[in-house]
């Protein structure tokens, strides 16, 4: 069974992971990532659950505090789509060998060819909605965005790359200094991409279907925001991160970073969005990207902190004792490799099924427990997936105390799931240390004689 | 000797590069160790002497070994069991055997 899994997850592993596209999809959200936890970090400062806060920071900033205050999220979360388009088109040319900041900045061009520069404003006093021109819709270049400019970069990009690999470009005669020549070479591919854009939305403009953003919501955005913020969805997910990371792979990097990561992303960022509206509202999504990182793999995939805490405190074999005290400190970062490789769990039936169980019994808890409104929903903040337990819970739910019961609960069934299978996998290694112990004295006994 | 480790957020590795340089100082061996993630590697590519995987990023072994190849740097995978329990000198052991 296992032979039979590595001999063909493996290449399929391999192949999502050097899929170019997906690839530059996930560069792309790396490139905003720490952008977004600097966002977060003013979200946070200005949402801290101290009484009087409030009040306290009007008193010594003015009333206007807030708004001030949340600038920063504007400039990030708020436009995270050209940042992500941009380092998509710029990654995608890199794999492609094509010049990447030309194709980023062609990329974004396009971007914001294909939004329409007005918005819709009421004027207080009245009920009726105004079209403004001349304007960005901030709405469009924040995660509502998000799957239009990632699509526009890899569309644009290709065509780029495209016109440029069949060598349709304006070559310049030597002795053109070799700047010159490259913004020529941008010239035609770049007109070539426009002008496609343009016609999408012209036609498109023509018809009831409004624009492209409208169109790629309906067709993709929505469908993939349904599925991948379905209970079934993370389920799914789970399953197939720790059947990977069971045959020593990366599930996370394979499933999460690059297959889920946009979906979970735009759920996080819609939830930010009511959150930020209204602090007390509550929250569209209960799946979302720190849904996974802070509460489904809290001390690493398959909560294994609880594993190495059991060995820890319980553990009567030394290896197990002695790679609890060697997991223990990683494991408080959220990083298991050593846990995962040391046990090993990799390849070890045993130890597999708490591996695969506990986060699914996780999982339900703790959707069951937000959907009842016991557990407060991640508010849309991201934090660094290292930062330790009940910290993490605490500050991803926008300081909510329940944030950390929750990670307590968890951190309960996941004892309770691995106590059973540690107790017996330990008891294996200490009858073997003991045999092997008895073979050596019985070996230097007769040496002695 | 340059020995560069990747893996896929460079954390894990980073524990076991703290390990191989204390073996070895013990040792007397001169290296340099660092550890990387699978985003960096091709900006260190060219500085390695031996560019190691952690095993749960192994399904990149064919793509950086033909990257790497062509400059004739060895890659490898570290072993499962030396990776889990940070055995930093048989890791060291493994990269120096690669050297020339």
């Amino acid at each position: 069974m296992i032979g039979f899994l590595e001999k063909y997850v493996l290449p399929v592993a391999g192949k999502i992971q050097e899929q170019k596209h997906l690839q530059s999809v996930r560069d792309g959200i790396i490139l905003a990532m720490p952008l977004i936890i600097v966002g977060s970090f003013f979200l946070i400062i200005g949402n801290l659950p101290i009484p009087h806060y409030e009040a306290f920071m009007s008193g010594l900033f003015g009333k206007e505090w807030l708004t001030k205050l949340t600038y920063p999220v504007g400039a990030t979360f708020d436009i995270m789509s050209i940042i992500i388009g941009f380092g998509v088109a710029y990654r995608l040319a890199e794999r492609y060998k094509v010049d990447a900041l030309s194709a980023g900045a062609i990329s974004l061009a396009s971007f914001l060819l294909a939004t329409p520069h007005m918005t819709m404003f009421t004027p207080e006093g009245t009920q009726k909605a105004f079209e403004v021109g001349g304007v960005l819709p901030i709405s469009l270049m924040g995660s509502k965005g998000l799957f239009v400019a990632m699509i526009i970069a890899i569309v644009s990009t290709e065509i780029y790359r495209w016109v440029i690999q069949r060598k349709l470009v304006i070559n310049m005669p030597q002795g053109v200094p070799p700047a010159v020549a490259k913004s020529f070479v941008a010239l035609i591919p770049a007109f070539i991409v426009i002008t496609f854009i343009w016609i999408i939305r012209v036609i498109l403009e023509a018809t009831s279907l409004q624009d492209i953003h409208h169109v790629i919501n309906l067709v993709i955005t929505t469908p993939l925001s349904f599925i991948g913020g379905s209970l079934w969805g993370m389920l799914i997910a789970i399953l197939a991160i720790q059947i990977l990371w069971s045959l020593g792979l990366h599930g996370d990097a394979i499933i999460i970073d690059s297959l889920m990561a946009p979906v979970l992303f735009a759920l996080m960022d819609e939830n930010r969005q009511v959150f930020m509206a209204d602090h007390s509202a509550d929250l569209p999504n209960i799946i979302s990207a720190p849904f996974y990182s802070i509460f489904m793999t809290t001390g690493g995939s398959g909560l294994t902190i609880a594993l190495v805490l059991l060995m820890l405190f319980k553990a009567r074999s030394k290896q197990m004792k002695q790679l609890g005290r060697l997991a223990v400190g990683p494991s408080l970062f959220n990083i298991n490799e050593p846990t995962i490789f040391g046990t090993p769990i990799v390849m070890n039936p045993l130890m597999i099924i708490p591996f695969i169980l506990t986060p699914v019994v996780v999982l339900l808890v703790t959707y069951f427990s937000m959907d009842l409104g016991l557990v407060a929903k991640p508010n849309g903040v991201l934090i660094p997936w290292t930062t330790p337990m009940f910290i993490s819970g605490f500050l991803a739910t926008g300081g909510k105390v329940s944030g950390i019961v929750i990670q307590i609960v968890n951190l309960a069934v996941a004892l309770i799931i691995y106590y059973p299978f540690m107790r017996l996998y330990d008891k294996q290694k200490f009858n073997e240390e003991k045999g092997f112990e008895q073979i050596k004295s019985e070996k230097d006994l007769n040496h002695s004689i | 000797m340059n020995i560069l480790l990747v893996c896929a957020a460079g954390m894990s590795t980073s524990l076991l590069v703290t390990k191989m340089r204390q073996a070895a100082e013990e040792d007397g061996v001169i290296a340099t160790i660092e550890a990387v993630s699978l985003d960096e590697v091709k900006n260190h590519i060219d500085e390695a002497d031996v560019l190691l995987l952690g095993p749960q990023v192994r399904y990149k072994l064919a793509q950086l070994k033909a990257e790497a190849g062509e400059k004739g740097i060895p890659v490898d995978v570290i072993s499962p069991a030396d990776y889990g329990m940070v055995n930093g000198k048989n890791v060291l052991d493994f990269a120096l055997g690669f050297q020339k």
